[in-house]
């Protein structure tokens, strides 16, 4: 125990260090405006404004944006799940021409900026009529190049002989990609859910550029109400952004088995 | 971002050569408004066009928060390339010009000038003159391409409390005084006088106070004494280490301000509603126009976007002009100025009751309408955009040191004149 003592300390070191932001905005969220703009560096509020909670729902339709941020989320994940169990499984166990060169090509456009992608983006959308709707917010985002490589390698690590022995019983790709190679990759299918829904949840600047009326808005587009060209509502944007960050840590904790098993089976830990 | 942002509009005004003939409306039902204009402003607006639409047949017309003023500028541009356009969007003159470049924005001229529709020559007279000539565009054959709307002056805040503790009575009068009043609470407190918030508009702004002109005959004055003059502050303030640079897009020198911590800030006259509520108490702080070279004939520039209305349809663009003339009449506009901290664009404005009773309620609360009369708007140039980076790259190497004033204004004119050469080669 003795021994163990300063790598304890350097993990509670670490935990402070880690969580201090979040209880910082929390802090920040309760205080009066001026106290929250103050030079004075105070943890916690001389008198918490509980009311800042209230009054965050009434700047702007927080309800709503959740709402739309949910729905949109949520089918996006679900698009990406079903894209990268297909196309990695594809590219993982699946002999045709050309195999590596399309799978390099998937891979580049994780090169390419999102802004070099952002005119052509919504000119496409604006072409198809698709402007300030859902389909603006969710069909680009349907597939993307990290998933499809995180599946691949979840894949790839599946021993042979599972697939061998599933096509002697008759098994066809898709029937084994349903019932036999997706539950063994299950913690990289949670993790690839997972990063689908945080980018979905945080985008900010897509929304923001795909949609107008406030009937389409995203929570992080909302979160903007309290910001302008002057000064921002400190203690209220703080207020509101412990709350837009409530499911996603929810979320977390709730994958946390399956995240942490998926990163250290993909070497993306740290 | 910048340089981004920079790419994005040469590549859309490239591609309005051969790009779409015309725009369509981005909503035909609705007259789609792009605005910046957050929180309790954002309602204000809501309110005005909700009572602009109420006594009018024809698509309603709708304010969108479309972010701030670059969000909005990438969205135009965007949208410019797809071919679909709101009806009106809030733009900088530097903006709005590269838009126009594209052959998007209306003139707006014959919407002014209609007998029926337009404004008459007493309504026109009635606008302070800065306000008109900054929505003149001389590299678009002087046309009226955008209309006030947001507007604001560059002012000098100062803390009393500072200021008596390092045996000031009143705030600097010229930047000789400026300078002075610096070192000596430099001397007496320890403190730095002036968190700097490295600003284009603030340069501009400082150089017109200098007597200075920052464009002739196509050519930018960068290289001139008052330039250098002002360059010179900046690196009295670094070298001695009377002013410090805040990090960009942030609030810290109102944050210094607040706190006792600095004694000057040089911001935007709309900073007031938000010192007001920071501040507390009014007796700590006060307002006033910026220092001058000569007091007698003082300068300062005008800051803050207008409107622009875009090619989309002569139903769309008619809308978007008569939601103009009713958000800029009389009571509009004394209403906007009061829920907003904008400035009252119309001299009538000052004789509103609401007005006058806000004017009367503190000394410093007509500060910044009183310096209307002589504020002056930036150039609306193509290529001003790209210019204002190299304006604030210049004074953040004079404070940090790298660069002396004479230096940094002899690239600056370079540099400058360069990015004018190449945005007019680029239109012939």
């Amino acid at each position: 125990m003795i021994r163990k003592a300063p790598l304890y300390v350097m993990l509670a070191l670490g935990a402070v260090i880690t969580t201090f932001p979040f209880f910082w905005m929390l802090g920040t969220g309760l205080k009066t405006y001026p106290e929250a703009v103050s030079p004075t560096l105070r943890f916690l509020p001389a008198s918490p404004q509980w009311h800042n909670f209230a009054d965050t729902f009434d700047a702007a339709p927080f309800a709503m944006y959740f709402a739309n941020t949910f729905f949109v989320a949520a089918l996006v994940t679900v698009s990406v799940v079903a894209t990268s169990l297909l196309a990695g499984y594809a590219f993982a166990r699946l002999r045709f021409p050309g195999r590596g060169v399309v799978f390099g090509a998937v891979l580049a456009t994780m090169m390419v900026p999102f802004e070099v992608t952002l005119i052509p983006n919504f000119v496409l959308i604006n072409r198809l009529g698709w402007y300030d709707t859902h389909l603006a917010l969710i069909v680009p985002w349907c597939a993307n190049a990290f998933s499809v490589f995180l599946m691949r390698q979840a894949f790839l690590g599946l021993p042979e002989d599972f697939f061998d022995a599933a096509r002697i019983d008759g098994c066809g790709h898709f029937r084994f990609l349903a019932w036999v190679a997706a539950p063994l990759v299950r913690p990289m299918v949670v993790t690839v859910a997972l990063f689908a829904f945080l980018g979905s949840y945080n985008s900010l600047v897509w929304p923001l550029v795909a949609t107008g009326s406030e009937r389409m808005r995203v929570v992080q587009v909302g979160l903007m109400v309290f910001s302008t060209g002057e000064g921002m509502r400190l203690n209220l944007l703080m207020c509101a952004a412990a709350i837009v960050i409530l499911p996603t840590v929810a979320l977390y904790f709730l994958a946390q088995r399956h995240f942490m098993e998926g990163s250290l089976g993909s070497g993306i830990k740290g | 971002m910048a340089r981004i942002m920079v790419v994005l509009a040469a590549v859309v005004v490239a591609a309005g050569c051969g790009g779409p003939k015309g725009y369509r409306p981005i909503d035909e039902t609705r007259v789609v408004f792009w605005d910046g204009q957050a929180g309790d402003v954002a309602e204000l607006v809501k309110e005005i066009v909700a009572d602009f639409n109420r006594d009018r047949t024809g698509p309603p017309l709708e304010s969108q928060f479309t972010g701030n003023y670059s969000d909005i500028y990438r969205k135009v541009l965007s949208s410019l390339q797809g071919g679909t356009l709101p009806a009106l969007a809030v733009a900088y003159e530097s903006m709005a010009s590269e838009y126009a470049e594209a052959g998007a924005v209306v003139a707006l001229d014959d919407y002014m000038n209609n007998p029926e529709a337009g404004l008459t020559p007493a309504e026109l007279a009635d606008f302070f003159p800065v306000v008109i000539e900054t929505n003149r565009y001389p590299a678009h054959g002087n046309q009226m391409l955008t209309f006030p709307f947001c507007k604001s002056i560059l002012m000098m805040y100062f803390n009393k409390r500072v200021l008596a503790e390092a045996g000031i009575e009143a705030p600097p009068r010229t930047w000789d005084e400026f300078l002075a009043q610096c070192r000596q609470i430099k001397e007496r407190t320890g403190k730095a006088a002036y968190a700097v918030s490295v600003d284009a508009s603030t340069i501009d702004g400082m150089i017109y106070s200098m007597g200075g002109e920052l464009v002739e005959d196509g050519k930018t004055l960068f290289d001139s004494a008052e330039a250098v003059r002002v360059f010179g502050v900046f690196q009295a303030l670094g070298e001695e280490k009377l002013g410090y640079q805040i990090p960009p897009n942030s609030y810290d020198d109102r944050v210094a301000l607040v706190g006792d911590e600095t004694a000057f800030m040089f911001r935007s006259s709309r900073h007031r509603i938000y010192l007001e509520e920071e501040m507390g108490d009014r007796s700590r702080w006060g307002m006033a126009v910026i220092p001058q070279a000569d007091p007698a004939r003082p300068a300062t520039v005008l800051y803050g976007p207008n409107i622009a209305v875009f090619k989309t349809n002569p139903e769309q663009q008619q809308a978007a002009w008569d939601f103009i003339r009713y958000f800029t009449s009389p009571e509009v506009t004394a209403r906007w100025a009061l829920g907003s901290g904008y400035l009252p664009i119309r001299k009538s404005a000052a004789e509103d009751p609401r007005i006058e009773a806000f004017f009367d309620e503190w000394e410093y609360n007509r500060a910044d309408f009183d310096c209307l009369p002589f504020a002056r708007s930036e150039p609306n140039l193509p290529g001003w955009q790209e210019i204002r980076d190299l304006i604030e790259t210049a004074q953040a190497s004079v404070l940090a040191g790298t660069l002396t004033a004479e230096d940094a204004a002899k690239k600056l004119k370079a540099d400058a004149d360069a990015v004018l050469a190449a945005a007019a080669s680029g239109r012939s």
